[in-house]
């Protein structure tokens, strides 16, 4: 059976429904949502409602966790000085905009959601804030899948969509045993496992400017990303009428690979 | 100029401005890095120097902010006000080439603007938080505050190194290139820092708000200083 996955919608409304018709048309019923539902875009209200009313099972991202809980993160989610000015001035603008009731939507949601031997995360299963990048070092990725228990880790936070898979690996052990002067020694042969990135509903940053989500097939393990074209122009008028920097508005219009990266993408925070 | 076995001087010439199309102020960013690079380059718009400009072996690099491609080839298509700006300083052009026209020079330097405006911003003791820098450069040369033709930028980093910015729209990539002077970790720099950027539809406030978002504050300016400072203390052999 189809399941369709969204993530990091960004309080991008237009984008939310275009890619949810998208998913409808197909006849896709099961939805599961990464988080960051807000941040960034101009219609965080309108977004939480419309997953709430959509009842789409959702785990917590790292904004809809930062709104909640305050900016008392360590200083690792942002990779430089101006990207934290930013950020800080877009959570401040949402945290006003967010009712109360959208508000404790955000903190209940869990921060991961599993089926079977899916696991579904924001940014990795350690943290909402850690981002687990297409070239991240294959142990450490296999690391975080097996240690998860999973099959297929779905995540999303990055921004950019991938599928990754992780076969043929093995772990060779040898201890020397001082004591008995003889070596022993262990080979395990890891089962194959799969990270799938869904990219991002709200906030594409891999070359263009339509929305990703994942179609994952539960029976063949087949994974398909999609892109959906949406009214651009329609959120960055509203990300400008709403007074947000413009600068969001432009990033969005040009769907820029381009993004800041932290120097050591896989810190994780240990607020 | 690096291969040239004589002297090298510089020269800048004033442009003219013309009908909607803005000259910049000489900003001292390109005499400032060339002295950096050849440090007994002769400046020639400094008076006690000028006559060295007969010397005979004095390669001279002169700049001239100009627009538009001349109506006519070789010496005939010169501004009469650019020739009598050199034979002041006794300088006499044998050749005239042009970007577009002459296969000496490349040809997708080209560029014919109806309408410029200009934007520059002195950043003198300003030290910048690096990836800021680096995501405040993207964004101008790629359109977030008007479309930039041109921009050029000397820019101080917290270990002391300077650096020099250069972009052309016609150009692949942007030029970033350390100048050789590195300042001590003793707080603000005094080496020249400047931004110039031409272009259309500039929204200089939103350039300057960005710019004030990405500078480093005093304090944190002294977190990035006393290691280097401890370094250079252990570097230092003991007598």
């Amino acid at each position: 059976m189809n399941h369709a996955i969204i993530s990091c919608l960004h309080a991008n409304l237009p984008a939310a429904e275009a890619v949810l018709n998208d998913i409808d048309r197909q006849g896709i019923d099961t939805i599961t949502c990464l988080g960051d539902l807000v941040g960034y875009g101009p219609q965080p209200n309108e977004v939480v409602e419309l997953i709430r009313k959509r009842g789409i099972a959702t785990c917590q991202g790292c904004w809809d966790e930062d709104i909640i809980d305050g900016l008392n993160a360590c200083e690792c989610s942002y990779p430089s000085q101006l990207a934290e000015r930013r950020g800080h001035l877009a959570h401040q603008w949402t945290d006003d905009q967010l009712t109360d009731e959208n508000k404790s939507f955000l903190a209940s949601l869990p921060t991961s959601l599993r089926r079977d031997r899916l696991l579904f995360v924001h940014g990795s299963p350690n943290s909402q804030h850690e981002y687990l990048l297409p070239d991240m070092d294959a142990f450490a990725a296999l690391e975080r899948v097996e240690t998860a228990g999973a099959d297929i880790l779905f995540c999303g936070h990055t921004h950019q969509p991938y599928v990754r898979e992780l076969r043929d690996g093995s772990i060779r052990v040898r201890l020397q045993n001082a004591d008995h002067g003889n070596d022993q020694g262990e080979e395990l042969t890891l089962p194959m496992r799969k990270i799938v990135n869904a990219g991002s509903v709200g906030e594409p940053r891999h070359g263009s400017t339509n929305a990703t989500y994942v179609i994952h097939n539960d029976a063949t393990d087949e994974v398909e990303i999609k892109e959906v074209a949406y009214d651009v122009g329609r959120t960055c008028q509203a990300i400008v009428e709403a007074g947000l920097p413009k600068v969001f508005a432009w990033r969005l219009s040009h769907g820029f690979e381009f993004a800041e990266q932290a120097e050591d993408a896989s810190h994780v925070c240990e607020r | 100029m690096r291969s040239h076995q004589g002297k090298c001087g510089y020269l800048r010439l004033d442009g003219y401005p013309s009908n909607g199309l803005e000259q910049v102020s000489d900003s001292g960013i390109d005499k400032t890095f060339l002295k950096d690079q050849f440090p007994e380059l002769i400046d020639l718009s400094d008076s006690h120097h000028a006559s060295r400009s007969q010397q005979g072996d004095l390669l001279t690099l002169i700049e001239l902010p100009q627009f538009q491609s001349p109506q006519q080839a070789g010496l005939m298509g010169m501004d009469p006000r650019v020739k009598n700006q050199l034979e002041a300083l006794q300088l006499h052009p044998d050749r005239h080439l042009h970007f577009g026209r002459d296969p000496e020079l490349p040809n997708k330097d080209i560029l014919e603007f109806k309408k410029l405006e200009s934007f520059s911003l002195s950043l003198n003791a300003s030290v910048w938080d690096p990836p800021s820098l680096n995501t405040l450069w993207f964004e101008l040369v790629n359109g977030a505050y008007g479309d930039v033709y041109r921009a050029k930028a000397l820019m101080n980093l917290p270990d002391g190194r300077s650096m020099f910015f250069n972009w052309i729209v016609s150009q692949e990539s942007s030029q970033f290139i350390p100048l050789e002077e590195i300042s001590a970790p003793n707080g603000r720099p005094a080496s020249l820092s400047e931004l110039v950027v031409q272009g259309k539809h500039l929204d200089g406030l939103r350039i300057q708000s960005t710019i004030d978002l990405c500078l480093l504050n005093d304090a944190v300016l002294e977190m990035h200083q006393m290691p280097l400072r401890d370094r250079q203390k252990e570097a230092i052999p003991s007598t």
